[in-house]
């Protein structure tokens, strides 16, 4: 019998260790597999009329109601598609009470905006348009002026078969988007047997960043992103902290959290964290380090690290080399039309 | 057994891990489960950090994410191997005896360990050390189930978790099974002839609520002290209260105080045949504390006992107490170091207890560890003598 349980012991532990690579690849939190092909919903399949359009509307300061705004604006191609302010001027100087996220890879996000209210890309184009601080339009206004610009609706005509719409604005943006992808960064050529970008410091951050860090709890998967919503305290130190996901859910264990931001290309588009409090990526590790910030609220898993300043540094190593190859967009060419023209910069600042 | 078998039964896995193409990561059961490294649950192996006694307390479940979790039927093998082999030089220099020096290899055991989830909030552990004879090179175990519990949690909330079956009780406030050092708590393992040492894994029903504001509490009923005979199970109950300042659980962030009472029934030892056999009682009160700056970390815990005479075969109850502190550094994840002060105070029944420990882990992989310990441990008895074990040992001790 004795001899039955070891062999039992032996023949277990030679099945672990042969299927080590294969069990680890399988673990639900590993942020260890290549970015899939990207996600196109069915009822908006991607052409290059609706892209070459959504890169049109994408960049053109007229969807903003003094025509000084663009999506662009905020998700500058220069500053990693996102925006080096803590929080962005919308309008007439209005400021925004959230950092611009960056759209490189947000196709690939099941929630968009910090608090997730928008369940998808086209859901999250309208947005900015109609609110008030940022390009502060009308829809309805939107669809008038740009019904008034013939290149336009040639253009809705080839695309969708109708005059310009919201839906058909939502959907060429959305398209544009989906092709701001970023190539492989120096982890994906790690993980593809390609070294020659790799680092030790990388090597052991990517340890810290699955272990004593506690990183990838929430930043896992191809995305290092739970694709979810957590409360790190951000905010709480001072007063009328930001609600957050509760704004959408109405539940209070909701109050506080925020979307799980993707953490590819992460060094490119500082400043860090809805508010944009955190300037550098050391700057970030410092908040986990600390715990983040008391609240009733706080996630369950956020404690004091203990990091040590070597620890550190490897972590920010390891967070840079998930920067990949970033899509170079040319600022397109504006149909003509009346009323105030197109910003040629594509409202850039 | 023979040591030629046990060695090679120890060998396979080190030689693979040697072979294999890709870095040795975590592999231990919950490590595979969710991809993490060791570190993420443990400061350093065994030893749990804040996140990892928080994954226990909730049953095995990232605490916040529970609807994430996959159950053992969705997951890799929950079976993980856990062993040490290495040098051990112990000496025994006594006043009344000749010098005792005993060097040799030793194989130190083997744990074999599952752990998961059932379904959503039903978690289990097994420790399973298989039966090995003691022989040459090779310490023997008995083969007993050290664990097999069922963990109930968060019903309605994190206030009320139940845990059933053999598992390691919540007053052990730091663990016997988890800590750095091969040297024991000496406090938890001193007990009557006969008795259960406090920190043995018990067989009954657990009951532990935490919450936010950091207060933790447990309430257990236990067959207990059944080593002599005991036939009134569940005859043993322990009641532990603690309070964690600042987010943490005390393990590496936070600081926690705790208090402790235990109260037990047994039996003395059969062969006392003077001594009333009837149940007996005994109790055991403690108070404990975990302090943490940065990369260190301070244990504290002083245990106070007070049995029936008849446990121990003397006239009149007898009180004794102990306790501990320790001191641990944890720079990096690839080293820890640790020191402790172990005393016993029992000069009413066999006289007193000091050890003085020492000792370092170098991870080679953060489940593989490189362990150089010292250890000089001072027994006086009430006849004025005195016996001093001075242990050095060097190990690999590692899991797979």
């Amino acid at each position: 019998m004795r001899r039955l349980v070891l062999l039992m012991i032996v023949l277990v532990g030679l099945a672990l260790m042969l299927q080590q690579p294969k069990l680890l690849a399988q673990g639900q939190f590993m942020a260890n597999t290549l970015m899939p092909p990207v996600p196109i919903p069915a009822d908006n399949p991607q052409t290059d009329a609706k892209i070459r359009l959504g890169a049109q509307l994408y960049f053109d300061t007229r969807l903003s109601a003094d025509s000084t705004i663009s999506c662009a604006t905020c998700h500058d191609p220069r500053t990693g598609w996102a925006n080096h302010g803590k929080t962005d001027t919308g309008i007439a100087g209005q400021v925004g009470g959230r950092n611009s996220g960056t759209i490189i890879n947000s196709a690939y996000m099941r929630y968009q905006f910090w608090d997730g209210r928008a369940p998808s890309l086209e859901a999250q184009a309208l947005g900015p348009i109609h609110n008030p601080i940022e390009m502060g339009e009308t829809l309805e206004n939107v669809v008038v002026k740009l019904n008034a610009i013939p290149g336009y609706v040639e253009q809705f005509q080839e695309v969708f078969g109708t005059d310009v719409t919201t839906d058909g604005i939502a959907k060429a943006i959305a398209s544009f988007e989906r092709t701001i992808i970023s190539g492989p960064s120096p982890y994906d050529l790690h993980l593809m047997g390609d070294d020659s970008q790799w680092t030790s410091a990388a090597e052991r951050g990517r340890d810290l960043f699955n272990g004593k860090a506690h990183c990838s709890t929430c930043h896992s998967g191809p995305m290092f992103s739970d694709q979810s919503f957590h409360n790190l305290g951000v905010g709480f130190d001072g007063e009328n902290p930001n609600s957050g996901r509760f704004n959408e859910t109405n539940d209070p264990a909701d109050f506080g959290r925020f979307k799980t931001p993707t953490l590819r290309n992460i060094a490119l588009t500082y400043p860090y964290l809805h508010t944009g409090s955190e300037q550098t990526l050391m700057d970030v590790v410092d908040f986990y380090n600390r715990g983040g910030i008391q609240n009733d609220n706080l996630d369950l898993l956020m404690f004091p690290l203990a990091l040590t300043q070597q620890e550190k540094e490897d972590l920010v190593a390891f967070m840079e080399s998930l920067t990949g190859t970033i899509p170079e967009v040319p600022i397109p060419t504006f149909p003509e039309g009346p009323g105030l023209p197109a910003d040629p910069g594509g409202g850039l600042r | 057994m023979s040591i030629k078998t046990l060695f090679l039964l120890m060998l396979a896995p080190l030689v693979l891990v040697t072979l294999l193409p890709s870095k040795a990561s975590a592999i231990p059961v919950f490590a595979r489960k969710y991809g993490f490294e060791c570190t993420m649950c443990h400061s350093t192996y065994p030893r749990l950090n804040d996140f990892g006694q928080r994954f226990r307390m909730n049953g095995y479940q990232l605490p916040g994410m529970e609807t994430l979790e996959k159950d053992i039927t969705e997951t890799s093998v929950p079976v993980a191997i856990r062993t040490s082999a290495g040098y051990n030089n112990d000496n025994f220099d006594s006043t009344q005896t000749s010098n005792v020096d005993v060097n040799e290899f030793q194989v130190n055991g083997v744990d074999i360990l599952a752990g998961g989830l059932i379904g959503p909030d039903i978690g289990f552990m097994f420790v399973y050390p298989p039966e090995i004879n003691s022989s040459r090179g090779v310490a023997g175990q008995n083969g007993a189930i050290e664990s097999a519990n069922v963990i109930f949690s968060n019903l309605g909330s994190t206030w009320f978790n139940i845990r059933a079956g053999k598992f390691e009780p919540a007053y052990v406030a730091f663990s016997n099974k988890r800590h750095l050092s091969i040297s024991p708590y000496e406090i938890y393992d001193f007990t009557f002839p006969g008795g259960p040492a406090f920190s043995d894994n018990q067989v009954g029903v657990e009951f532990t609520g935490w919450g936010r504001d950091g207060f933790r509490y447990a309430f257990g009923i236990l067959d207990g002290s059944e080593t002599n005979g005991s036939d009134t199970a569940p005859s043993d109950y322990y009641v532990r209260a603690a309070y964690v300042f600042g987010p943490g659980e005390g393990q590496t962030a936070g600081q926690r105080i705790g208090v402790t009472g235990y109260f037990g029934q047994a039996k003395p030892l059969a062969s006392w045949q003077e001594t009333d056999m009837s149940e007996q009682s005994f109790d055991r009160w403690g108070v404990d504390a975990s302090f943490n700056v940065e990369q260190w970390n301070l244990a504290l815990q002083y245990l106070r006992s007070n049995d029936s005479s008849e446990l121990w075969n003397f006239s009149g109850n007898v009180p004794y107490s102990g306790g501990f502190a320790e001191v641990t550094y944890t720079p990096t994840i690839k080293f820890a170091g640790f020191t402790r002060y172990d005393w016993v105070n029992a000069s009413s029944i066999l006289g007193d207890i000091t050890r003085w420990t020492v000792g370092g882990r170098y991870y080679i992989e953060d489940n593989m560890a490189l362990h150089l310990e010292w250890s000089r441990r001072n027994e006086s008895d009430l006849s004025g003598s005195d016996i001093n074990e001075t242990l050095w040992t060097a190990r690999l001790d590692f899991a797979i």
